[in-house]
């Protein structure tokens, strides 16, 4: 359980950052909050030369409200994002991810680009950026591109990430008024937990006839990487929001969307299961909040 | 009520200045000059023959000063029951689990130490192994230890009175199997230890553990060398909870290197390495049945139990008895019969753990009583009230209850429940449970068959009289055995807490067994009360030539010497104390003859003033094979009652209040005793609800650390009201007795029957994860339609 040797940057700007990265390539690892990296070097799951550290990098620390748009730094940490207002009114699932996270000592390091680099199925704020559509922020020394975050992910651990680029951010736009998010997680205990499923669902409806106009909704543990559920949303198109149709867009998620596997944390069974108990309750806590319940 | 001074308030504990601000000094916080770095060489395959191991590449290396295999260890067997030594330090010929040790290394540092045993060569021949007790016993299955056929490992059949008469005589008769999940004792400091020999070859070993005295005899066997010669000392330690209550093969391996290179050595355990080391939970499978008549009252159990035991024996033999021995309470049970068995298989060791081999037996057969009155319409507390044991009673397997306060108990969880106003009216999904325990307060009898003393103290007066000094080899491991020993110290030579200093946990200091079997405070305590109280005496004795007052007519209270009768003049003494103190600003000017004068007197007359005591049990009952199993001086008892609520779609669970009392006798401290229920009911919880250690096919730990394997967390625990129930306990120190165990009893089947009382499903195995409840659910409602 010894850190293995290597070379540790420390670099005070992206640029300088974004230049490592160039030369090291793939030799070169980002460190953030460290909180699954160090795990993984200790445990010897993955080798590195070079650790480029990025938490002293200041415009990686904000979060912004500009022109409709929530713009969230890679480096927040868990900690930050959950005491965040502007994330806390605006994003509540993004909140109640971040605040579902570990526990107190594991969410005062950890950041929501490292939550979206480990590429984890069971990352807890995943889902929610998934339903709110994220864009994620990748930058290298050439320029900036934007993925949604529905493309990043590749595999268990892997998303699309390039060798010379660095996540610097995310992108939200502000859901309008009308809107809610929820996200609920299961786990075995109650902090400190690595999920057996977690779902996060998105709805915005007409406040005239309670018509659904938009929902998202999207799984986490259930398959390589944390997915939307796309049978489900279709189910709920341009439907009456109501328990019954939230009950069939729950047994399309359990029944078609999943593909989860059995592991030492739970069955494929009772994941199945699950995912359509909390996509429902996940819908309509989402539904009381865009009726301003 | 007797008056006490000292015990029997919320003292402050002697650690809390080191432990709060970081000072407290653990193993891994030790350095020595020169000390090199171990590193263990463990076995990959969970069953090989060794063909041959080369360590040649591994010396070469630049800064490895010694490896050690079989060669340079011996062959000396060794482990918890004499009556089964099965373990080698290192494999001579074979590996029997994933984790059995090959060769250490000491280096330089610890990187070219791991290092270098990743280049010792093995090469093995792989044999079939066994995971389970049902693959384990079948005919032709790869056998672990030659002598054991079978790989059954113990067996023990018990009857006391006719139970098959008595079952056929029951109106009420309950079959029921419940199986739990091995455990790990999780504790946050991993083991480690430091080994030194000096310049006149007497070894000493600083490590984190349980029991300096058992370690000492094992490393003198093991080494070859006198006791005498073998120093144990322990440090700081960060819990034990059994798992710690033995020698284990890393100290042994680490002495071997300081001998071999002459330098100190440093080794620990990763946490990987502690879940193989394991010596914690067994897995156990207990078939119960219980005959009761219509009124409820109890008339046999028989009971069955197959224990999942690992790849040797560590404290198997004492588990397999226990887990028969301690249902003949707290109930009056005139009849029970008990067959045991423990199984080798090819996975870590289990070994003991609070509420040594009891607990699950316990969970299976409250949860059966309960199942009984309910068939009964009976209310289950009530049932409990009508069979439970009183102070005086005997069980039929000779365990004499000498003070009792269960009716207290259970009074107390009723009362601070709400029980009456709860029971059978709470809404669906919400329910209330409870049960009941004992425990040993003490193991009657050492590991070893022996007649020695399980406990000998030292209590040494400053030459200034005024503090007295207590040494004993017992130990604080985290559960405050200091504090109370320094308080009966106090309290027994009538002296404020303040002006006693106390050393422990070092083998030079005297004999005493350990913190295992919830033994010190009423053994050790023993022992600290007598060696007080020969201090004391030595003291009023010489007093009493000084002042000519007869020494029963003295005695000392807070500090002060006390006079039954007139006061004599103290003038002289307060003179010549005060004489030899000349410039000295805190000389005494009470009306009162202070301790400390009539202290000082006592040494200017006879020299160091040395109080010793010690302490073994009176002959304690039983003559039947295993008897000695069980026995104690005094049981502590609990009971419990959980709420908890029932998420039926998802099968999760929150347990919402514990109310738990216990009777510990004399509380020697009021708040140390309350961390032992609380604590116990916290790893109560975790095995009820998520811990459980899971193998792969080839016999590797799957969940090997904290992240995977799932203690409580502060937001699992619920409101604890914790009552602490005082009776006056005969065998104990001022009335005292235990509570590091007996409170873990209740935990599990208050929990089980709160569950089955929510949603009226019953749960046979445990953990209770979410997807275990919710497929009991499941289940159920199927059957229901």
């Amino acid at each position: 359980m010894l850190l293995p040797r290597f070379d540790f940057h420390d670099p005070a700007s992206v640029q300088e950052a974004l230049d490592l990265k160039k030369t090291y390539r793939e030799n070169a690892r980002i460190l953030a909050g460290g909180t699954d990296l160090l795990v993984h070097l200790k445990k010897d799951l993955v080798s590195v030369e070079h650790l480029i550290s990025v938490t002293k990098i200041d415009e990686l620390l904000k979060i912004e409200e500009k022109g409709g748009d929530i713009t969230i730094g890679a480096c927040v940490t868990m900690a930050s994002l959950a005491a965040s207002g502007l994330i806390g009114e605006k994003l509540p699932a993004l909140k109640q991810g971040a605040q579902s996270l570990g526990n107190h000592l594991i969410r005062n390091k950890a950041t929501i680009g490292g939550n979206a680099c480990n590429a984890s199925p069971a990352g807890d704020t995943l889902c929610a950026l998934l339903i709110y559509d994220a864009a994620v922020i990748l930058q290298n020394s050439e320029g900036a591109r934007e993925v949604p975050v529905s493309d990043f992910f590749v595999g268990p651990g892997k998303s699309c990430i390039n060798d010379d680029e660095l996540l610097t951010g995310f992108r939200i736009a502000v859901p309008p008024a009308g809107s809610g998010a929820d996200y609920i997680q299961l786990g075995k205990r109650k902090s400190s937990e690595i999920n057996v499923v977690n779902v996060a669902s998105y709805i915005e409806i007409d406040p005239a006839n309670q018509n659904i106009l938009n929902a998202r909704i999207a799984l986490g543990s259930v398959a390589p990487t944390p997915i939307r559920g796309a049978k489900a949303e279709q189910v709920l198109a341009g439907k009456t929001a109501d328990d019954t149709v939230f009950f069939e867009a729950a047994e399309a998620a359990r029944r078609d969307d999943c593909k989860p596997i059995d592991d030492f944390r739970g069955t494929a069974g009772y994941r199945q299961a699950m995912i359509g108990v909390l996509t429902r309750r996940t819908l309509a806590a989402a539904l009381a909040q865009a009726q301003g319940k | 009520m007797k008056d006490f001074d000292v015990i029997r308030t919320r003292a402050h504990r002697l650690d809390t200045p080191d432990k709060a601000t970081g000072k407290a000094v653990y193993v891994d916080d030790i350095d020595k000059p020169g000390m090199l770095y171990g590193a263990l060489l463990q076995s990959p395959h969970a069953h090989a023959n060794i063909i041959s191991i080369d360590t040649s590449k591994a010396e070469a290396l630049p800064g490895v000063k010694a490896v050690v295999t079989s060669k340079e260890a011996g062959s000396i067997k060794y482990g918890v029951s004499p009556a089964r030594y099965d373990e080698t330090v290192f494999a001579i010929d074979k590996v029997r689990y994933v984790g059995d040790e090959i060769a250490a290394v000491a280096a330089i540092s610890l990187e070219i130490a791991q290092k270098a045993v990743a280049l010792i060569e093995v090469e093995y021949e792989i044999l079939p192994a066994v995971f389970t007790i049902e693959d384990a016993m079948k005919d032709g299955a790869p056998q672990l230890h030659e002598d054991f056929p079978k790989n059954l490992c113990a067996e023990v059949h018990h009857e006391f009175g006719d139970v098959e008469k008595a079952l056929a005589e029951s109106d009420i008769v309950k079959t029921t199997t419940v199986k739990n999940k091995r455990q790990d004792g999780a504790c946050i400091e991993m083991q480690g230890c430091i080994a030194e020999f000096d310049r006149r070859g007497t070894l000493t070993l600083v490590s984190g553990t349980q029991v300096p005295h058992y370690v000492q005899r094992t490393v003198a066997m093991v080494l070859g060398m006198d006791i005498g010669k073998v120093r144990v000392k322990k440090p700081y330690v960060g819990a034990g909870f059994g798992i710690k209550a033995s020698a284990n093969p890393m100290e042994l391996a680490c002495c071997i290197l300081a001998r071999e290179t002459n330098k100190p050595v440093k080794m620990n355990y990763t946490r990987d390495q502690v879940f193989k080391l394991a010596r914690a939970r067994h897995g156990f499978t207990h078939t119960i049945t219980t005959g009761a008549k219509k009124d409820g009252t109890l008339m046999a159990l028989k009971h069955e139990c197959w224990l999942d035991g690992g790849a040797y024996s560590s404290f198997g033999i004492a588990t397999v008895y226990y887990a028969g021995s301690l249902l003949g309470g707290p109930y009056k049970l005139p009849n029970m019969k008990y067959d045991g068995y423990r199984v080798y298989n090819n996975k870590p060791t289990c070994g003991a753990q609070r509420g040594h081999g009891a607990v699950i037996a316990r969970a299976t057969f409250e949860q059966q009583l309960d199942m009984i009155a309910g068939d009964l319409g009976m209310d289950p507390l009530e049932l409990r009230v009508k069979n439970m044991m009183e102070a005086g009673d005997t069980t039929c397997n000779d365990l004499n209850m000498s003070s009792f306060g269960m009716a207290e108990c259970i009074d107390a969880v009723r009362n601070g429940s709400g029980w009456d106003e709860k029971k059978g009216k709470m809404p669906n999904g919400k329910g209330i449970g409870m049960a009941c325990g004992f425990f040993v307060s003490g193991a009657g009898y050492p590991i070893y068959r022996s007649d020695t003393y399980h406990g000998t103290v030292i209590v040494k007066l400053t030459e200034d009289g005024g503090t007295a000094l207590v040494y004993t080899a017992s130990a604080e491991i985290g559960q405050g055995s200091d504090t109370a020993f320094a308080m009966i110290a106090a309290e027994a030579l009538g002296i404020p807490l303040e002006n006693v200093r106390l050393e422990s946990g070092d083998t030079d200091m005297g004999v005493d067994l350990g913190a295992y079997s919830s033994r010190q405070t009423l053994m050790t305590g023993h022992a600290t009360k007598e060696a007080a109280e020969h201090a004391k005496a030595q003291v009023l004795e010489v007093l009493s030539g000084l002042l000519n007052v007869p020494v029963e007519e003295m005695d000392i209270k807070n500090g002060f010497i006390e006079f039954k009768n007139e006061t004599p003049d103290i003038t002289d003494i307060r003179t010549r104390y005060i004489k030899e103190h000349r410039g000295w600003i805190d000389n005494p000017d009470s009306e009162k003859l202070t301790f400390k004068e009539a202290s000082r007197m006592a040494f200017l007359e006879k020299g160091s003033i040395v109080g010793t005591g010690k302490y073994k049990p009176h002959l304690l009952g039983g003559k039947f094979k295993g008897a000695a199993v069980g026995t104690s001086p005094a049981y502590g008892c609990s009971a419990q009652v959980a709420e908890v609520s029932v998420d039926v779609e998802t099968g999760q669970i929150t347990i919402e209040r514990i109310t738990d009392a216990h009777d510990c006798g004399k509380a020697i401290n009021m708040t140390s005793v309350e961390g032992q229920m609380e604590g116990s009911v916290s790893m109560g919880i975790g095995e009820a609800m998520h811990e459980e250690v899971m193998f792969d096919d080839k016999g590797n730990v799957l969940n090997n650390d904290l992240a995977e394997y799932k203690i409580v967390t502060s937001m699992d625990m619920p409101q604890v009201d914790a009552v602490v129930v005082e009776s006056d306990e005969p065998n104990g120190p001022f009335g005292a007795k235990e509570v590091g165990e007996g409170a873990i009893m209740p935990t599990i089947p208050a929990i089980l029957n709160a569950v089955y009382d929510a949603i009226g499903v019953r749960v046979f195995e445990l953990p209770l994860t979410p997807e275990r409840v919710y497929w009991a659910i499941q289940e159920y409602q199927k059957k229901a339609g």
